[in-house]
Order: structure tokens, then C-alpha cells, then sequence
């Protein structure tokens, strides 16, 4: 008999706990019913229970009948999206991670064991991590889509005029363009993560490797916690048009709400006198590439200090670009 | 030859996974328990694994075509359904409906078998 309760258990095992309990009774029921109509009076031998546990077949097959919800996290809708964003962003990861190791092997040639086992490190917790967020955020998608077949039954009258027409090469997305905005987002995360102080000006003379960072050192990691979002944000938003493949009004709404999220972001953030290296044009004077009092030094130090200015404009005329652009390729379809 | 079976297979059970919900609710106009269900639909020659219809009655029965009552006063609890009202009601239209199939399945069928009779 103890067959029959390890049976029971391996199919409710996999159903959700709410129908376990009442699931277990109706199943010992059953095969107690099974049984008895097999036994015909007489006391059931472990081969009559091993027979009809074989009737009811693989407890997996059966489990499966009882469960309707379905039990995957990316269905074969957004699967193949899902594989080819895996795929750039796994690929770009790779090659900045070996960039990096490059880098530092030439920054330090010294210490080149450590730099090997720094690349183990990362590569053992940063791609595990780019796989997990990759995996939640078309999981989410997957799990949001599945309002939308409620919504096609509240729609009781379908007209053909319904029929989205098929979109034209405006209107279409090539798949090269996300995929090189998902291998450039990916490329700078990369290069944040690994660290702000070499995003600047770079420097090789006298012996001298290094560079003067665009960005303020002893910053809170905040900023660079920000940046990181933002550059997700990016990827995002690159994975969408692949997704759809075609700009349509949903996808215009998407990106207009990140990228003014992201405009938001990026305005607050560099804004704070502490986000930029405050000591920059002092480098620069100091490792010899400006003199002071010369007229290059006013034209960089003018732009230095407009620069914040300047980024938020060419951001927010490319962001707007772009939402402009999806908008005017979703109109030239609908005519 | 075998092909020939694999196909027919596929085919009788998309045929079945269908009508089978009309043989289920055409007993269930008095309450039954799952496996007295399988028995009764078996001795009427409609054959039904108990993996495969108990499933099935939970669903009608979410759905709001059974109602269910457990009885524990036998020797073992055992879950008896029975028709809804509003399983009543889509019964009823389903028979219709099945009705109208089985007419215009053997219209077409026999119309087929004419023009071959025809033909000789």
C-alpha cells in the first residue's frame, strides 16, 4: 500500500498546494475503486496495486491533466526574442570582459595573475547575473502579454477592416539595428561596472598608463547604480523592437516612458556639482596634456564646463528623435 | 500500414477529447462519483481513463457546469458531481448542437457514398 501513497505523492507534488489535500483523497479513492473492481473479493496483492498504478500511467502525465495554468516562464512567442537577446548580450559580455582583461594586462602587466583570476571572478557572478535579468524581464513580458487573449475575447465583433495591414519597410525594424543598441548598452555597462576611472581622457607617455576620469572618483556609487539602470532602461527598450519588430503605437508609449525616465535620471544626476571629477582640468595641466594660460586650455576648459549642459541637450534631442521617428513610422503605416 | 494507424489515433482522440464532455454531462443528471462515472461510460462503450476524466470533472466544475458535494458517510470519502443548473442549460444546447453535426456529417457522408455508387 505504501505504493499507492508514493504514487499520490508524485503527482500532487507538482500541483499548486491549494488542490493537494482534496486531489489526494478524490486519487486514493479512485484507486481503492480500481482495486476492489480488479480484486473481486479477494485481498489485493501488491501486483494487483503495482497493475493499476500502471493503468493510471505516469504520475508526471497525470499531474499534467490536473494542471491547466502553464507552467513555463518565456512561452514560444517571445522564446525566439528571448534567445537572440541571450545571445547578444552573452557574445557582447564576452568580449568587453576579455577587452577589460587586455586593458589591465596593459595598465599592469605586473600583476597579470590577479587580473586572471579577477576575470574568473566576474565571469563566474556577471554572467550568471546578465543571464537572470535577461530571463525576468521577458518573463514579466511573458507574464503581462497573457492579458492580452481576455482582451480579444471582450471584442465580440471582428471586422476585417481590423486586420493590421502588413507593414511596410518604413514601418518594419531591420533586427541588426536593436542588436547593435543592445551590444553598445551592454558595452557600457561593462565599461561602468568595471570602472568609471577609465571612462576619460587617456594618457601614454613617459612610462605613464593611465586615465584622467571624466567622472568624480570618490563619488557615491550611487551615481554609478543610476547609470547602470539607465543603460538597462537601453536594453530594454532595444529588446522591445525586436520583439515587435515593427514600431506600432504600444512600442512608441514604451520608449516614450523610458527615455523621459531616463532623461529625468541622467538631469538629476549630472547636476550634482559631486558627479564630475572636479579636479579634471588640474589633471590635465598636470600630466602635461594642456598648459594653462593657452588658448586650448580655454577651449577645453570652456567646454568642460558646459558639458553638462550640452549632453542634456543632445540627449533629449536624440531621445525625442527617437520617439518622433517611431511615431511618424507608425502613421506612414496606418495610411 | 502502421501510418495509416498512427493517423487514425491522432485523429479519434482529438474526436474524443471533444465528445467526451457531452458523454460526462449526459450522466450527471444525477450525482455520480469519478470512478462510477468510468464504469457507467464504459458499460455504454464509451471508454474513458480515470487519469483523464478525473481532470475533467475538476474543470467542469471550475467552470460552473458540475456542482460537487463530498460524501463521507461510506467507507471511504468519495466527491459526487452533478449537473449545475447552468450545465443543465448548455447540456441541453450542446445536444442540440451535436444533433445538427451527426445530420450534416451523415448528409455528406452518404451524398459521398452516392456519387461513388453512382460512378460504378
Amino acid at each position: 500500500m505504501e505504493l499507492i501513497e508514493r504514487y499520490i505523492y508524485a503527482v500532487i507534488q507538482k500541483l499548486p498546494q491549494s488542490q493537494r489535500e482534496e486531489i489526494s483523497i478524490e486519487l486514493r479513492g479512485l484507486i481503492q475503486d480500481m482495486l476492489e473492481e480488479r480484486v473481486e473479493g479477494r485481498k489485493p496483492t501488491d501486483r494487483d496495486v503495482e497493475e493499476v498504478l500502471q493503468e493510471l500511467g505516469n504520475p508526471k502525465n497525470l499531474a499534467g491533466q490536473y494542471r491547466e495554468s502553464k507552467n513555463y516562464l518565456i512561452g514560444p512567442e517571445l522564446y525566439d526574442s528571448f534567445i537572440l537577446v541571450l545571445k547578444v548580450v552573452m557574445i557582447t559580455l564576452s568580449i568587453v570582459l576579455a577587452i577589460e582583461f587586455v586593458v589591465q594586462i596593459i595598465i599592469e602587466p605586473m600583476s597579470i595573475l590577479e587580473h586572471f583570476i579577477d576575470l574568473i571572478v566576474t565571469v563566474v557572478t556577471v554572467i550568471p547575473t546578465a543571464f537572470g535579468w535577461t530571463a525576468i524581464w521577458f518573463a514579466l513580458a511573458e507574464h503581462f502579454s497573457e492579458i492580452n487573449p481576455k482582451d480579444l475575447k471582450m471584442e465580440k465583433e471582428w471586422k476585417p477592416s481590423d486586420l493590421p495591414p502588413i507593414p511596410d519597410t518604413k514601418g518594419q525594424i531591420k533586427r541588426t539595428d536593436p542588436i547593435a543598441g543592445i551590444i553598445f548598452y551592454v558595452f557600457l555597462i561593462a565599461l561602468f561596472s568595471f570602472s568609471t576611472n577609465y571612462f576619460g581622457v587617456w594618457i601614454f607617455r613617459d612610462g605613464y598608463r593611465g586615465a584622467i576620469p571624466f567622472l568624480n572618483p570618490e563619488a557615491n556609487n550611487i551615481f554609478l547604480l543610476f547609470i547602470i539602470l539607465i543603460l538597462g532602461f537601453g536594453i530594454i527598450k532595444e529588446s522591445l523592437k525586436l520583439v515587435y519588430r515593427k514600431w506600432n503605437v504600444q512600442l512608441v508609449v514604451f520608449t516614450a516612458i523610458l527615455n523621459v525616465v531616463s532623461f529625468l535620471v541622467v538631469m538629476l544626476m549630472i547636476s550634482e556639482p559631486e558627479f564630475w571629477n572636479p579636479t579634471f582640468m588640474n589633471e590635465l595641466v598636470q600630466y602635461g596634456v594642456l598648459s594653462e594660460g593657452t588658448e586650448a586650455y580655454q577651449t577645453v576648459h570652456t567646454i568642460w564646463n558646459q558639458s553638462t549642459r550640452w549632453i542634456l541637450v543632445f540627449m533629449a534631442i536624440g531621445l525625442i528623435w527617437e520617439i518622433v521617428d517611431g511615431l511618424v513610422k507608425v502613421f506612414r503605416q496606418k495610411k | 500500414m502502421s501510418n495509416v494507424n498512427d493517423h487514425l489515433d491522432k485523429l479519434m482522440q482529438e474526436l474524443r477529447r471533444g465528445t467526451l464532455t457531452i458523454g460526462v454531462l449526459s450522466q450527471l443528471s444525477e450525482p455520480q462519483y469519478g470512478y462510477s462515472l468510468v464504469t457507467m461510460l464504459g458499460d455504454k462503450g464509451i471508454h474513458v481513463e480515470p487519469g483523464t476524466l478525473y481532470p475533467l470533472l475538476r474543470r467542469l466544475e471550475k467552470q460552473g457546469l458540475l456542482d460537487s458535494k463530498w460524501d463521507t458517510n461510506e467507507s471511504r470519502p468519495r466527491k459526487y458531481y452533478l449537473l449545475s443548473k447552468t450545465g443543465k442549460e448548455v447540456y441541453c444546447l450542446l445536444v442540440g448542437e451535436w444533433m445538427g453535426i451527426v445530420d450534416s456529417l451523415n448528409h455528406v457522408i452518404q451524398q459521398k457514398g452516392e456519387e461513388e455508387n453512382g460512378a460504378d
